[in-house]
Parts: C-alpha cells; structure tokens; sequence
C-alpha cells in the first residue's frame, strides 16, 4: 500500500489534461505505440469531439520510480464541467491527491477554483502544474500569483511541464510518487469500496469503477450496495492499464473495477458504498447523495411512427448514465414524447445529440424549464417538471424555484459587468474578494435564469475571461406564474413557461415576437398571443401572405411543377400543425433564443 | 375511356434565342452560331413522322411553335413544317396556330410569311414597355421596338394577337406596372398574358436573385391589372390568362383541361392517352444536337415513355385544371381521366368543407381564396407515397 498513488487532474478544458494523462501512459507502458491513440482517456466520440470528460475513468501504471522502486500509480480521471459536479466530487473523493494543472498563458478558471476546494475539503494534496509552459505567451510568475491567491495553496514549487513536447513530464510523475500521500486504511476491517463512476458495458453488463477504502474484495465474493441494501456476487475485478485487465483481488488503496451482475447503472450509484454481504461495514462512506435532474424538457419524435424506437433508444441511454431520467409525456401539440431530465444544459445537448446520432432519431425539443416546487391551497407540496402541469392560480399557494450558489472568478476590469448580469438574472450578492487582478464572486441564483444561455452571457460581458461554477442551495419563493401561448386563440401547451411576474410581459412580447418570425406566412392570419391565466398580456399577428399561386404553368412539362411543389411540402412536413397553422420546430425552441 | 374523344394538341419547340434571359427555365439555348435550320425542320418532321402513328384518326385541334424563339427561323422553314404537319396528321381545318415572337428579332416580312404560312396567332414576348425594367430583365428589345413588333403583326393581318406582360419586376413601383398594363390595352391585342416575374431554379436570378416587389405590393399590383383588364374587356379565364372575347387560348386550354399533346423539338413534352386507360408521357433530349442525331439516325431510338398511375393522373388534372378561373365539368374530368367525377367529390370533400372549391352540380371551381392559394391547396393533394420508378419502354 505504501508504493500506491491514488491521484486525479484538476483542470479546465483545454490546459492540457488529456495529453498530459496520454504522457503519462506512454511514460509507464501501459500501451504500445500502436495502441496510442491520441487521449486515450476520452473513450467516446462526443467527449473527444467536445473536449470534454463526461465518465470518470481511471488507468492503473507502473512506474518505475528515481528511488529504484516500482509503483503503482492509479489516475482517476475526473469529468470536467459544472454540470457535473457531484461526479467530480466522488472522483476526489478516492485520491490522496490532484495535479492542479493550470495553463501557463491563460491562468486560472473558476472550475479549477471549485475543483481544488473541493478537494481541499476532503483533504487532498495538491501540486501545481503550469502546463503549457513552451508557449512564448506562457507568464509562469503571474500564473503563479494567481493560484495562490485565488486558491489559497502554496505554489512556489510549481513543476513546469509542456504536455505536448513531454518537457517536464519525469519531474510530474517523481512528484507523484513522493509530494503524493500513500493511502491509509486497514487491509483487514470488513471491506469498504467507494463507487466512483459506473457504465453499461453490453458484454459483461455493468461495470463499476470503484477505489477500495478499506479491506479487499475478491472474486466470488458476496458484496452489498449500501445505499439499497441490494446483495451482488463480484464476477471479475480488476484494473485498467488502460486496458481492462482481471486480478485476483483488490486491496485496500486500489482502484479498479467490478462486475457483479448488476444490470442497470441505477443500482450501481456513484458515490454509494460495496461492502461485504457476509460481514458488513457498520456505516457507509461519507458524502453519498442521490442525484436529481436540475433541467427538464419534453423531448418528441418528429415522425409519430419513431415513438417506439425513440422508448428503446432512451432505455439503452438510460443504462448508461443514471443522471438522465425520463417519463412519458402526452402534448397536445407534439403528440407523445417524454419529459426528460437533466444535469445542466450541457447534459441535455449532450444526451440529445447522442439520440440523434447513435440512433438516427429525428427529435424536437422543448424549452427546457426547472423544477417548481408548489405548495397548494390544500396544503399539499408538489413538483412541477413542466410548465403546462402548474396548477391554476387560484389553487397555488406559493411556488418556490430552485436556487443556486454561484462561484464566479473574473478579471477585475469585467466585474462590473458581471453584477450586472447577475443582478438582472435576479441574483444576490454574497460576497465579493479581490485576489490581486482576480476577483471571486458568489451569487444566489435562481437556477432558472442560469439554466439556459448565463454561462455563454457571462462569457460574452467578460470577452471570455470569466469562469463559473455552481452547486444548488434551496427553493426560494417567488412571484412566478405560468405564460400561456396562443395560436389562433389555441393554447400550445409545448409553449408555456414558468416566469417571474415582473418579466412576464417583456418575456411575452418577445416570445411572441420571435414566434411570428419563425412561422411562415401562410393562407391565414395567424394570431400570437401570450396570456397569463386568461389575461392577454401581448399579441400580435402573423399577417396571411396575399397570394401562393405559381404565375405561370405553361407547357407540357408538369413534371417540374409537381417537383417544385414536392419540394415546398416536404418542408412542411418538418413542421407541427396546430389547428390550420404550421409550427416550424425551432418555434419550441424559440425561448431559448430570447435576448434576455 | 376513348381517347379519341380527348381532345389533341400539338406543339413544336424551338429551342434557340439570341440570348438567354436572366429569369427563363425553358429549355432555350443561346444562339452562338449560324443556326441549323434546315437540319432541324428535317428532324422535326421525321420526329412527327414517327409520332404520328400513335395518334391515327385523332384530330389536332391547335399547334403551338414555342421556344426559344421560333420567330428566328425564315417564314420559308416554318411554312415546311406546317405544311409537313398538314401533311401526316389530321390537323383541324380550323386549327388554332400559334407562333411565339421575340419583338427584338422581328422584321416585318417575316410576320407576314409566317401568317401567309398558316399561322394564325402571334404571342409576342414584350414583358414590359419600360426601358429601364427591360434591360433588369435582359431583353434584347426595347419600348418602342415593342410597340413596333405589335402593329406590324397587325399590319400583317394577325387577328389574334397575345402580348405577355410581366409584373412585380426588379424595382419595379405600382405606377409602373400600371403604365406597363395601360400601353398593353393601348395596343388592344386580342389576349394578354399577365403574370408575376417568379425565380425559378436553374436561372440566373434564382442564382443572383435581384430585388423583388414584396408579397404585399406584388398583389397591389396583380389586382391593379386585373381591374384594368377587366374594365376593358379582357377576361380573366386562367391564373395569369385574359382574353378578349372568343380569343381564349386554345392551345394553351387544351393543357389546362388536361388533354392530349403531342410534344416534337428538343426537350419536348407529349402526353398522350391510349385506349386501354393508359396514359404515358414522354420527353425527347434536351440538346438540339442530340436531338436531332437521334431523330434523324438512329432510327430505333425513341423518347422514355413514363405511364401515368391513378394518383398522378388525378393529380395532374388537377394542377392544370384548377388553374381555370370556371374550374371543370364532370364531363370534362370524367372524359380525361376515365375516373368517376363522384370519387373526385369525395376526395376533395375537406377542401370544400374548408371553403377553398366550391362544388356545383356538374362541376367544381376553387373559390377566391382557393384560388389566391391554389399551390397551398395542391399540395395538400399531392399523392402522399413517393412514386416508384417507372420501368423504362422503348
């Protein structure tokens, strides 16, 4: 145990963690130059394609250390977007310690800030790493200020690596092995194993990546999910080298995988802790909690006849990734669909573009909204996941919205700007800290005025140099109510939305502004009206077009004039009808396109 | 059905222009050398030789010599044809014969040989009689040129005379589209076509689109003409169709109501009804060269014959014969398609119901409004199943 390392890599998108882990695996072996492909670590298309980690993964090396010593060294892979932070939290949660890897150029980002909080919190060591550091731009001694004003951690000894070229890669694994703590933890109490991540592998079923705290688990053994009391026998167990390889055993400190015939990743939560059936841990690892979706949405096929392919594709996503839920939904204007929910915005687009592609589903998409906690007249409490299902005001007693705390990190000369922002999107000033030309920002937001289009406004009022992070804080009461919107006097459920009442009539206007840009002109005038309740609080017209009549169809050749008109309506057809009028589907997303 | 009784046109393409206009999709080629002639009437003629077994004991009620621009040819080549087509088909003593003029490549004596020939109606391209728009438009004509071209085919003794006139040009305002309509009637042709300049594909303005009149003063000005020519006794009978008096197009009526043609010239269409409720189309080649090789040397090659399904058929009587301002008869739908004029009503009952046709006893007609939109509702009648590939007969 004492020649283990348990560590993670904190960092932003694009400083570098991925090349550096690839390094790393190229340094200790751990796969032939063949096998290398370009960071290996991001295993799917859409990760390598974003740049972005969305599963934890982990890769067990041997190194042959400066001291004559073999260690083994086991990095966890960590995902790496506020949308995911709970999964980040567990992730640390198995290390002794992280690789703060900062871009030499660039500086410090808030998700970096958060990251290393979080890990301070549960007591890791961490080492500075300027990544990067072969760029003329690169400005160590700034960079260096800054991480240790913003954090707060010691960086004089940063260690000055350049990824790309494998400049001071040696000197980043030396300090691994001797800045890093062995884990601690007996070998003999009865076994405590931390779930750090979990996927559906269609082979063997459910894989769990798990990082034994204390004792061992072997083959055979009879293991229980702590959070459900459900008992498992381990199939196989093992580590990555990256590649998946059995062993004999895990001991306490290691980090590696199980099988243990579980079937849906639901039942393998993260966070949650394995232990032996036969003689149990008393209490389970601390910081276990139940993720829940912030952000919902309807999600419909476009062709009715996809509905059950859509059910199955949503069952096989669901195997893989237990923060994604869904129920089925009936629309009046969409047909059937499901109310799907989300980590965050990314988690949507990420999911929503996984169904398309890996499934070939042509989709429409809803607003996305949050979830409203309603406390009725009757005094019951109920959460709302959709709009069009929020009780009629006189049966509402009070409806609370979820709120966030907001963590944000920017140059001071865009601060301004920021509370700006922030104070418009109904924030509360929580504290404000200068940091040499940094600043940190907290703010209570509500998770509604976030959940959509913030993070790409802060970037813009601060030219890009902003970053953010978030966890949730509470339901807050707040004058909300739910905007209707009308066409032709119909009301199109897929449309309504949850909205402050100080905002609902700007909010309305522009809804139904935008609304009459994307319709078509078509044979009618078609009438655009927001309401709330039964009070119209804008409207306006989509004026008929005065004609749609081809001028001249002379000759023998119909042909071409039965095309054009094949042509006209197979765009129709990618639109939704409702009554006499023809919806195109970005007018389901038109709020999200809302100047706000 | 007895295709005998559908009523047969035929027309003749010549597909050659000075210049190609910016807004044309017809198959018309640019004339960059001296023109095969000769060789071309001779292709004409042995292609309508060949058709003509196809269509034995049916009567040609019109001929219609389009393009392009036919009034390139000498008076001399289209008296051959004619004569030809007098020759090996039925053509009715009474037969409407149209030929299309350009006005920037008329010349008086040719008019004249071409009435002397047996043409008995002129259309004359003029599109406008505003310089300015002329030129947006890339004609080779101008104003008074156009005006010029109208009365010498009066002076030689056209009676029937159609004048196209084109609206909602590039720029251009309410006033000058009133004026463009106001020389027409000056004119007093006998027929006026009156229709919107649209972007088609394949054309240099679908390409480059120059700035159109917006929907709202392009109805502005279709209905400023349309009073205009109203009042002064040309009569609306089709979309973008006036007529004085018995001058209807006969021609052009025959495609509206769905009958028979005989298609002959480069790129040519024909529809063409047998007896066995069979309906097949046909197209030559598009390339003048081609066309003529084909024609005149290869004597087994003919044009691909594509039958018409039930759906189709339907369809395309549809998307010709609501283009009718009186819509159609029961006689008339039950004769050319060989379907029954009652499936029809039951088939069309939503739009009636929606109040876009109107249903008379012995007929339908679109209403106002369906006719203001008449490609929104055709192409709620579009056949629903993409077609399969028509198997190819030679």
């Amino acid at each position: 145990m004492e020649r283990i390392r348990n560590f993670s890599i904190i960092a932003h998108i694009d400083h570098g963690k991925s090349t550096l882990a690839d390094r790393f695996i190229q340094h200790c072996g751990g796969l032939s130059e063949r096998e290398m492909s370009e960071q290996v670590l991001d295993s799917m298309d859409l990760e390598r394609e974003r740049g972005i980690t969305i599963k934890a993964q982990s890769v067990s090396l041997q190194y042959q250390a400066g001291d004559g010593q073999k260690y083994e060294l086991n990095f966890i892979d960590t995902p790496g977007h506020v949308d995911f932070s709970y999964e980040v939290s567990r992730s640390l949660a198995a290390c002794e310690g992280a690789l703060l890897i900062v871009d030499a150029c660039q500086g410090v980002e808030a998700q970096s800030v958060a990251n290393c909080h979080t890990a301070m919190a549960l007591g890791l060591e961490i080492i500075p790493v300027l990544n990067k550091i072969d760029l003329p731009s690169a400005d160590p001694d700034r960079v260096v200020s800054e991480i240790e004003d913003v954090i707060g951690i010691d960086a004089s000894q940063p260690l000055l690596v350049s990824a790309k070229t494998g400049q001071g890669v040696e000197e980043v694994l030396e300090a691994i092995v001797h800045r890093f703590p062995a884990p601690t933890g007996m070998e003999s109490g009865p076994l405590k194993a931390l779930v750090i991540d979990s996927w559906f592998d269609s082979y063997v079923g459910v894989i769990s990546l798990v990082r034994v705290m204390q004792g061992t688990i072997k083959p055979r053994q009879k293991i229980t999910a702590m959070s459900s009391g459900q008992r498992y026998q381990v199939e196989k167990l093992g580590i990555f080298t990256p590649k998946r390889t059995n062993t004999e055993g895990l001991e306490s400190g290691q980090v590696g995988f199980v099988v243990c015939g579980i079937k849906d990743v639901s039942a393998a939560k993260i966070g949650d802790t394995f232990t032996s059936s036969s003689n149990p841990a008393d209490r389970p690892l601390e910081g276990f909690k139940e993720v829940q979706p912030n952000v919902f949405a309807g999600v419909f096929p476009i062709n009715s006849n996809d509905y059950e392919p859509f059910r199955s594709a949503l069952e096989k996503l669901r195997l893989n990734d237990s923060a994604f839920t869904y129920e089925p939904e009936t629309s009046d204007a969409l047909g059937f669909g499901f109310r799907c929910g989300f980590l965050g915005m990314l988690h949507m687009e990420i999911v929503q573009e996984r169904l398309e592609r890996e499934y070939s589903l042509d989709l429409i998409t809803t607003a996305p909204t949050v979830v409203y906690e309603v406390h009725t007249t009757d005094g019951e409490t109920r959460y709302i996941h959709n709009p069009s299902a929020l009780p009629a005001a006189n049966e509402i007693r009070e409806v609370r919205e979820p709120v966030i705390q907001a963590s944000i990190l920017v140059p001071h000369k865009y601060v301004g700007n920021v509370i700006t922002l922030c104070m418009e999107r109904r924030g509360t000033q929580k504290s404000l800290h200068y940091h040499g030309n940094q600043v940190s920002l907290v703010f209570e937001l509500p998770l509604s005025e976030v959940a959509l289009d913030f993070f790409d406004k802060l970037k813009s009022v601060s030219r890009g140099y902003a970053s953010f992070d978030y966890e949730s804080s509470h339901f807050a009461a707040a004058p909300l109510a739910k905007l209707d919107i009308l066409i032709n006097g119909e009301r199109v459920d897929a449309l309504s939305a949850v909205v402050h009442r100080n905002q609902a009539e700007t909010y309305g206007r522009e809804l139904a502004e935008k609304m009459r840009e994307i319709i078509p002109r078509q044979m009618y005038d078609v009438a655009i009206q927001a309401a709330i309740g039964s009070k119209i609080i804008a409207r306006t017209t989509a004026k008929a077009l005065r004609k749609n009549v081809t001028a001249k169809c002379y000759g023998g050749d119909v042909t071409r004039k039965k095309k054009l008109l094949e042509k006209q309506k197979a765009g129709k057809k990618r639109m939704k009808q409702i009554g006499k009028v023809e919806i195109p589907q970005e007018a389901f997303l038109a709020a999200l396109h809302l100047e706000k | 059905m007895q295709a005998t009784e559908i009523p047969l046109s035929l027309y003749i393409h010549i597909p050659w222009c000075i210049r190609k206009c910016p807004y044309c999709d017809f198959n018309s080629h640019q004339k960059r050398s001296a023109l095969p002639e000769i060789r071309y009437v001779d292709a004409l003629i042995a292609d309508l030789k060949k058709q003509a077994g196809a269509v034995t004991g049916r009567s040609i009620d019109s001929v219609y010599i389009g393009g392009g621009t036919p009034s390139l040819f000498s008076a001399h080549s289209i008296e051959r044809l004619l004569d030809a087509v007098a020759r090996e088909t039925a053509l009715a003593q009474d037969a409407e014969i149209t030929i299309e003029a350009n006005p920037g490549t008329f010349d008086q004596q040719n008019f004249a040989g071409f009435r002397s020939a047996g043409v008995n109606r002129i259309s004359i391209g003029v599109q406008s009689f505003d310089d300015v728009l002329l030129r947006a438009l890339g004609r080779i004509h101008d104003a008074s040129t156009a005006k010029q071209a109208v009365l010498a085919a009066k002076q030689a003794h056209f009676e029937n005379i159609n004048i196209d006139v084109m609206y909602a040009l590039p720029g251009q305002t309410l006033k000058q589209a009133r004026q463009d309509i106001e020389q027409a009637i000056t004119l007093a042709p006998s027929h006026i076509s009156y229709y919107q300049l649209t972007l088609e594909p394949h054309t240099h303005f679908y390409r480059h689109p120059p700035t159109l009149p917006g929907d709202e003063l392009g109805w502005a000005i279709q209905q400023q003409g349309a009073d205009l020519l109203t009042r002064h006794g040309w009569k609306q009978y089709e979309v973008s169709a006036y007529a004085k008096d018995q001058f209807i197009c006969t021609h052009n009526l025959n495609y509206w109501q769905f009958g028979d043609y005989l298609g002959i010239g480069a790129g040519a269409h024909q529809k063409i009804s047998f007896d066995t409720n069979s309906v097949w189309r046909s197209e030559k080649p598009k390339n003048p060269l081609q066309y003529m090789e084909q024609v005149l040397n290869e004597p087994t090659a003919g044009p691909t014959h594509h039958p018409l399904s039930q759906d189709e058929l339907v369809f395309e009587f549809l998307l010709n014969a609501l283009r009718m301002k009186a819509g159609f008869t029961r006689q008339l739908f039950e004769r050319n398609t060989g379907l029954s004029f009652t499936w029809l009503v039951t088939k069309l009952q939503a739009l009636v119901q929606e109040g876009l046709v109107v249903q008379l006893d012995d007929g339908l007609h679109c209403s106002e409004t369906g006719y203001r939109y008449l490609d929104d509702l055709l192409m709620r009648l579009l056949p629903e199943v993409p077609e399969t590939p028509p198997s190819p007969v030679a």
